[in-house]
């Protein structure tokens, strides 16, 4: 369960970035803040677009290894590209696996945990920030983000035998696990993002007669927005790829998650490798998704807690 | 506009929230600890643990068969699960038949299975098969485990390639030198090894050799009670004791087929069914595997003689199948109940005919198969040893260390580590 | 903590209104549930010998003293701190060198950026599976074509070259949120730091030891101890790429610290754990003294 980035509030009193691009000067002689009139810099773009090349050859194996028969899979050479294509490999995993129901299984545990965290998180941090002159909540503030410092393997075993004890040794006691792992630095960005709201707003609120649940639901988690879906683009790759959590709390193995069910069946796949690249391909593709649609928020996110 | 009071309107006091959530809290948790009383349709369930891959689909039918017979047990085998997890969890298995070894000797160690003396079956176990779970470990007061099926493992040799050069079944050490030297003039492998896999070389030729020359039982015996004494102020250790035994099986490895260090169980197996080597030392599951790919294989057994009197010759044996009901079970009753279903006289003696195994009861027929019948009388006259490298704990990794001293690694020195990683061990035992 | 220093100060005497507990309250109570209360039984568990249910004793510190000669936990230790080192050394010049790369003057900034993002957001044993597959088929495959006989064997069964393979596994999946971190500093620079540097002559390779280093010196920092950590708890890509082979050259902390849980060994894992704990507190203590100091900047 690594952790994402973690930025602490005490650092770069720098002023806001503004979101997209003031970028920094390429090492040549420019003048400064006319965006888009310089030319860009052929040779750092080269150099990157190589860089790239290790992330996409990777990628570029799995997704043709996957397309490939069973033949050309192990005829050893895994740079060529798929040739006839073999679209039956994607079917046969699903077969093979029960893709379907590690999916749903996958799908239930993140959507807990992005929901659970991102309301839990965000009203502890509410209240831990609005009270923050009462010894209560300013020290359960650093108690819980102690837990930042916890690693798994420290609790691992004592977590198997107590979900276990309360029959919690599956894909539910892994979501509220999940949940537990992410309060920490979800916290973190909340109360970062929090200290921006201006008190003024609530305060008026009140006055107009609504009470603390009515402020925080209907005026201050709206305003949470971005920094919710930060936490929640967190705690859905936190969650969604986890992998050791899951094998060691879930007793059932047809109750697994989508990466445990990869190593499950890492045996039976042994060498026809286009059928396992078929079902790794199968288990990353949702993640690559929603990232690929909602990273702007992950971006504004990071840098919105840099600041603070 | 006035203040507005403070917001106690729900009546709802500080304390009152607290003690509210203390409670749904402490609902939740005793809602989870609730005892899994699971009946379904009436019937009382119990899970039965059973994963040696051979015997699953024979087991599942006995399982049916089982259910089929009455109506107030059904009974659901698992063949998947982890042995140590449902007891680490709190919910093991209600009866499980698993092979008993010194892994499980700890489980029963610390009371984790229960007592199952007061049943009728347990009396008629065979004492020294009884005494086998012993040599392990002992709960007091309790007969723990009830041995369901012995295997036992010794030379398994080529009846025909025997025939062919004259070559009697050996009874002294000497004598099997002799046979080899024969095999090897005649241009055939005396001995096909695959240390490719560690475990049978451990299980194979290291078992033979010291269980023909050392009473197992006794020396691990004095190691457990001397621990952090082993190969320093001891009188016993590994280093001592094993010397010899590790010697000859050295010479041993030395008479086997030219590619050992790349082969493995499998190959073994094919290498015997194609009559390319006259013994092999493996196991009776490989029986199976042999007649497989060569049904007209004529195979057979001898136990490995280590010594010049022939009395002295002993099989490997080791509980293949034995039955527990964990103490933590709270259907102990129906588990019973379907544990003397499957200790029923004719369905006991089937399994063992089925699987090239012996029988543990003092009832229990003797073995006709040809391949195994020349262990009977070893087995009837208890002469028998548990495998010496199954008395070594998982963490000190002797298969490893027994393939690394056939394949050219320090006798001495490997036997010197192991007896550092006993002495490590027994400190914190 | 500045944050203290910021907060408004509240009007004496006022009531906290209930509602905030009910915020507060139940998820601390989980929390503590989930995650403290196992912690203290570990440190209990690590003074016996459970091996994880039925009868057990108190053996006082024996687990901890058996620890300090048991090779299997020093070398798991030993592997997993030096393997830490180099990973992070590895991710940070490199996620350094692309978010400079990435925020200057290039095109298609948008695509590049989106590119390398994308490792992290694939699961950790996916990636390894994959990689085991290049370097157990495509690397020797390339090695053989190229004649480079180095590359002939897969590096991943041989144990002095495995570790190489886990880093560069790891340091893969680990390099675009470190990047994240850095653009954001890197952007977060006012440009005028910049002009001021360049009326005084600065370009190029001394702007970016003078100028563009310390500023980010912060996030540098915080980067490497949070990768380290990280890092320290190592286990998907491991097991996925070698399982801790071959042997058990590879084998990280927590590798050696689940295996309680089957293994039989639990309380002296937990005894491991324990340990593990500790080290994790003493490097927080560590951030939490520099980035202290380094909020001064």
């Amino acid at each position: 369960m690594a952790d994402t980035a973690l930025v602490t509030p005490t650092l770069s009193d720098a002023p806001t970035p503004g979101g997209a691009g003031r970028d920094a000067d390429a090492p040549t002689r420019r003048r400064r803040g006319r965006v888009g009139q310089e030319r860009p810099n052929r040779l750092v773009t080269v150099l990157l677009a190589l860089a790239s090349l290790t992330v996409l050859v990777p990628i570029y194996v799995t997704v043709t290894m996957a397309l490939k028969t069973s033949a050309q899979a192990v005829d050893g050479n895994a740079f060529s590209l798929p040739a006839p294509l073999d679209l039956t490999n994607f079917a046969a995993a699903w077969r093979l696996t029960d893709f379907p129901r590690a999916f749903a299984i996958s799908t239930l545990v993140t959507a807990a945990t992005v929901i659970g965290t991102v309301v839990l998180a965000s009203m502890a941090s509410y209240a831990i920030s609005r009270n923050w002159d009462r010894k209560l909540f300013r020290y359960s503030f650093f108690y819980l983000l102690a837990a930042m410092f916890l690693p798994f393997p420290v609790v691992a075993l004592s977590q198997i035998k107590l979900t276990g004890l309360v029959g919690l040794d599956n894909p539910g006691g892994v979501a509220v696990l999940h949940i537990m792992f992410q309060l920490s630095f979800s916290m973190l960005l909340f109360t970062a993002f929090l200290r921006s709201l201006p008190e003024e707003l609530e305060e008026s609120a009140r006055l107009d007669g609504a009470s603390t649940w009515q402020v925080f639901w209907r005026l201050v988690f709206p305003l949470l927005a971005p920094m919710s879906a930060t936490v929640g683009i967190f705690a859905f790759l936190a969650s969604w790829n986890d992998f050791a959590m899951p094998s060691l709390i879930t007793a059932d193995p047809s109750l697994q998650t989508l990466p445990v069910l990869q190593q499950i069946f890492q045996t039976q796949f042994s060498n026809d490798y286009n059928v396992a690249f078929a079902s790794y391909l199968m288990a990353m593709a949702p993640a690559i998704v929603v990232y690929l649609v909602t990273q702007r928020w992950v971006m504004a996110g990071v840098t919105q807690g840099a600041i603070k | 506009m006035p203040t507005p009071p403070l917001p106690s309107g729900a009546g709802l006091s500080r304390r009152a929230l607290l003690g509210g959530i203390g409670a749904a809290g402490a609902a939740l948790l005793l809602a989870g600890c609730a005892p899994s009383g699971v009946r379904s349709g009436g019937r009382t369930e119990i899970t039965f643990y059973q994963t040696k891959p051979e015997a699953i689909g024979y087991f599942s039918d006995l399982v049916d068969r089982f259910n089929a017979s009455q109506s107030s047990i059904r009974v659901v085998h698992d063949s998947t699960s982890g042995i140590a997890a449902g007891f680490v969890r709190g919910n093991p298995p209600d009866i499980a038949a698993f092979t008993y070894n010194l892994e499980m000797a700890r489980f029963m160690e610390r009371g984790a299975l229960s007592d199952l003396s007061d049943m009728p079956e347990a009396a008629t176990i065979r004492p020294e098969v009884q005494q086998l779970v012993d040599q392990y470990a002992t709960y007091p007061g309790r007969t723990s485990v009830l041995p369901y099926s012995i295997t036992a493992a010794s030379v398994i040799y080529d009846q025909r390639l025997f025939a062919d050069r004259g070559v009697e079944v050996p009874t002294t050490w000497e004598e099997f030198l002799a046979a080899c030297q024969t095999f090897t003039s005649a241009g055939v492998t005396p001995i096909y090894s695959t240390f490719k896999e560690p475990w049978t070389v451990a299980q194979g030729l290291f078992d033979y050799t010291t269980g023909g020359m050392l009473d197992v039982a006794d020396f691990y015996e004095r190691m457990n009670a001397e621990g952090t004494a082993v190969g320093r102020t001891g009188s016993v250790s590994f280093e001592k004791d094993f010397a010899e035994p590790v010697d000859r099986m050295i010479q041993l490895a030395g008479l086997s087929n030219p590619n050992r260090n790349s082969r493995g169980y499998g190959d073994g197996n094919l290498a015997m069914a194609e009559g390319q080597a006259a013994m092999l030392m493996q196991g009776p599951w490989a029986l199976g595997e042999i007649s497989k790919s060569n049904p007209d294989a004529r195979i057979g057994t001898f136990p490995l003689p280590m010594t010049a009197d022939p009395d002295d010759r002993k099989v490997r044996v080791n509980l293949d199948l034995a039955l527990w009901v964990p103490e933590s079970s709270s259907k102990k009753s129906a588990a019973r109940e379907f544990l003397s279903y499957l200790m029923q006289p004719d369905i006991h003696d089937a399994y063992n005919r089925d699987f090239l195994a012996f029988g543990t009861t003092t009832t229990a027929p003797p073995v006709t198969d040809e391949r195994i019948v020349g262990m009977q009388t070893y087995y009837d006259e208890a002469r028998f040893y548990q495998g010496a490298s199954k008395a070594i704990p998982l963490t000190i990794p002797a298969e490893n260390y027994v393939q690394g001293i056939v394949t050219g690694a320090s006798a001495q020195g490997t036997l010197r580590t192991m007896d550092a990683d006993w002495r490590r061990l027994a400190l914190r035992a | 903590m500045s944050a203290v220093d910021k907060a408004v100060p509240r009007r004496r005497g006022r009531r906290t209104d209930p509602v905030f507990y009910l915020f507060l309250l139940p998820t601390l109570a989980m929390f503590t549930l989930a995650i403290t209360l196992p912690a203290a039984m570990g440190v209990f568990f690590s003074f016996t010998n459970s091996i994880g249910f039925g009868d057990f004793d108190m053996v006082g510190v024996t687990n901890y003293v058996a620890m300090a000669t048991d090779p299997a936990i020093l070398g798991s230790y030993g592997f997993t701190m030096g393997f830490a080192l180099v990973t992070v050394l590895a991710v940070n010049v490199i996620a350094l060198l692309l978010a400079i790369g990435l925020t200057s003057r290039i095109s298609a900034k948008n695509a590049l950026r989106a590119v390398f993002v994308i490792p992290m957001v694939i699961s950790g044993i996916i990636i390894a599976f994959v990689f085991n597959f290049l370097f157990s088929n495509s690397v020797p495959a390339l090695g053989a074509a190229l004649g480079i006989d180095s590359l002939r064997d897969s590096i991943l069964a041989n144990a002095d070259t495995a570790w190489i393979g886990i880093v560069i596994v790891t340091a893969w999946q680990a390099i675009p949120s470190t990047l994240l971190i850095y653009i954001a500093g890197l952007l977060a620079i006012p440009g005028e730091v910049y002009e001021a540097g360049a009326l005084d002559g600065a370009s190029g390779w001394k702007q970016l030891k003078s100028i563009t280093l310390p500023l980010v010196a912060g996030y540098i920092v915080i980067n490497t101890i949070i990768g380290f950590k990280n890092f320290l708890n190592s286990y998907d890509i491991i097991v996925g790429l070698t399982n801790g082979g071959p042997g058990t050259s590879t084998r990280s902390i927590a590798m050696t610290i689940f295996s309680g849980f089957t293994g039989g060994d639990y309380a002296y894992q937990m005894a491991n754990a324990t340990i593990f704990f500790l080290i994790a507190v003493a490097i927080a203590l560590v951030q939490l003294r520099i980035t202290r100091g380094k909020a001064a900047v």
